[in-house]
């Protein structure tokens, strides 16, 4: 009888314990997404940039700080003057264009981002030349071939790109690798002239692409990232 | 009536282009008398910016940055600059835009109330051309059509 009861208690026990974990694993579940959500541009972190004027203030006044400081130096590149009256119209001629267009510039980017993103961008350009040269190998082998073996085809892909800026540099650096040319980009979808099948394999193997979600950190790069991290502390939850 | 292009790389890279060309174009303007340009050129240029704006991004947002009205008012100011600097020249005593008596209310010699004169006169010019250059484009696009109607002329 007594044994009986205490095997009903330890089962009961279990079945707590279980329930208990099956809980916990739901709560970190919804962490994860918590943090994959708030990693991504989300709606709701804009939408209280928006909707709260002071820090909507403060982002035009930081878009129009930064905007100054870049067009005041391509003003000191083009001038080459440094002595105070030119250094004053500069000055004062880069402010009336920020007020003016501070909205172009940083238009679809955080300001905090910038320096990350600027630093990737530059880290990304020595690969992009790389790929260019490679490419045009391929597309010189290709040519001087006397059969001249190219399969010209069209690839369509979705990316998982979503801010424009990035976008545009996805399209640039196909266009500029030569063999390969973004003829339309409609609502995400990449409309890209291949010249032959091995160019269209790179371009669908997707390195390119997921460089520059890495250079704007889209969300679905972050998203992997978190599922990594994710992923250990699952494993030491386990154990 | 031209509408906001659907092609995503024109309209990011004109908006990312936009301010280089005004800063390129105020520079053209401010440098004018030490290097080639001046008022007629930068002018063009600051017109081309707001040109590719509105064949970028559509006529109704480039209005928000320079309407007709403002068009009309900022050539008026610009020519009244420099009419009002080559009348200032002539009360002063001297020939109409003979700068070089500008220096009584400058306070500098006469080298430099000149070389200051040139640049008051070339900003007047660049502002004028520039919105007379708007002002041409802005009638051009919307022939046939008043600025109340929706834009639904093809």
């Amino acid at each position: 009888m007594e044994v009986t009861l205490l095997l009903e208690a330890t089962e009961n026990a279990f079945r707590i314990l279980e329930r208990a974990r099956a809980h916990a694993v739901g709560v970190l579940d919804t962490a994860v997404e918590f943090v994959a959500e708030e990693t991504r541009y989300c709606d709701a972190k804009r939408c209280q940039v928006l909707f709260t004027g002071v820090q909507r203030r403060r982002t035009r006044f930081q878009n129009f700080l930064g905007t100054t400081f870049i067009l005041f130096a391509f003003w000191m590149l083009l001038s080459g003057k440094f002595d105070a009256f030119h250094l004053t119209l500069g000055v004062i001629c880069c402010a009336v264009v920020s007020y003016m267009f501070h909205d172009l510039l940083f238009a679809n980017v955080r300001f905090g981002d910038m320096r990350i993103v600027a630093g990737r961008f530059i880290a990304y350009i020595p690969w992009l030349i790389q790929q260019i040269l490679l490419a045009n190998i391929h597309v010189v082998s290709l040519v001087v071939r006397r059969k001249m073996p190219i399969d010209p085809q069209v690839v369509t892909f979705k990316t998982k790109l979503e801010t424009d800026i990035s976008h545009v540099t996805l399209a640039n650096s196909i266009t500029l690798t030569p063999g390969t040319i973004t003829m339309d980009i409609k609502d995400g979808v990449f409309y890209v002239h291949a010249l032959s099948q091995k160019v269209a394999e790179d371009l669908n193997a997707g390195e390119m692409e997921d460089r520059v979600a890495h250079i704007f950190m889209e969300a679905d790069h972050l998203y992997v990232q978190d599922v990594l991290d994710a992923t250990r502390i699952y494993e030491t939850l386990r154990l | 009536m031209i509408r906001e292009s659907d092609d995503v790389i024109v309209k990011t890279l004109a908006r990312l282009l936009v301010p280089f060309i005004v800063a390129y174009a105020l520079y053209v303007v401010m440098h004018g008398h030490y290097s080639p340009g001046g008022g007629f050129q930068g002018g063009v240029i600051l017109a081309a910016a707001f040109v590719l704006l509105g064949v970028s991004h559509g006529l109704e947002k480039t209005r928000r940055r320079m309407s007709e009205k403002v068009a009309g008012i900022i050539s008026s100011i610009g020519v009244f600059i420099y009419g009002g600097i080559g009348l200032l020249c002539l009360i002063l005593g001297g020939n109409y835009l003979h700068y070089g008596k500008l220096s009584k209310i400058l306070g500098v010699d006469t080298a430099h109330a000149r070389s200051l004169g040139i640049l008051g006169v070339e900003i007047g010019v660049a502002l004028a051309v520039m919105a007379v250059m708007c002002t041409i484009f802005f009638v051009l696009f919307t022939v046939g059509e008043s600025p109340e109607d929706d834009g639904s002329v093809e």
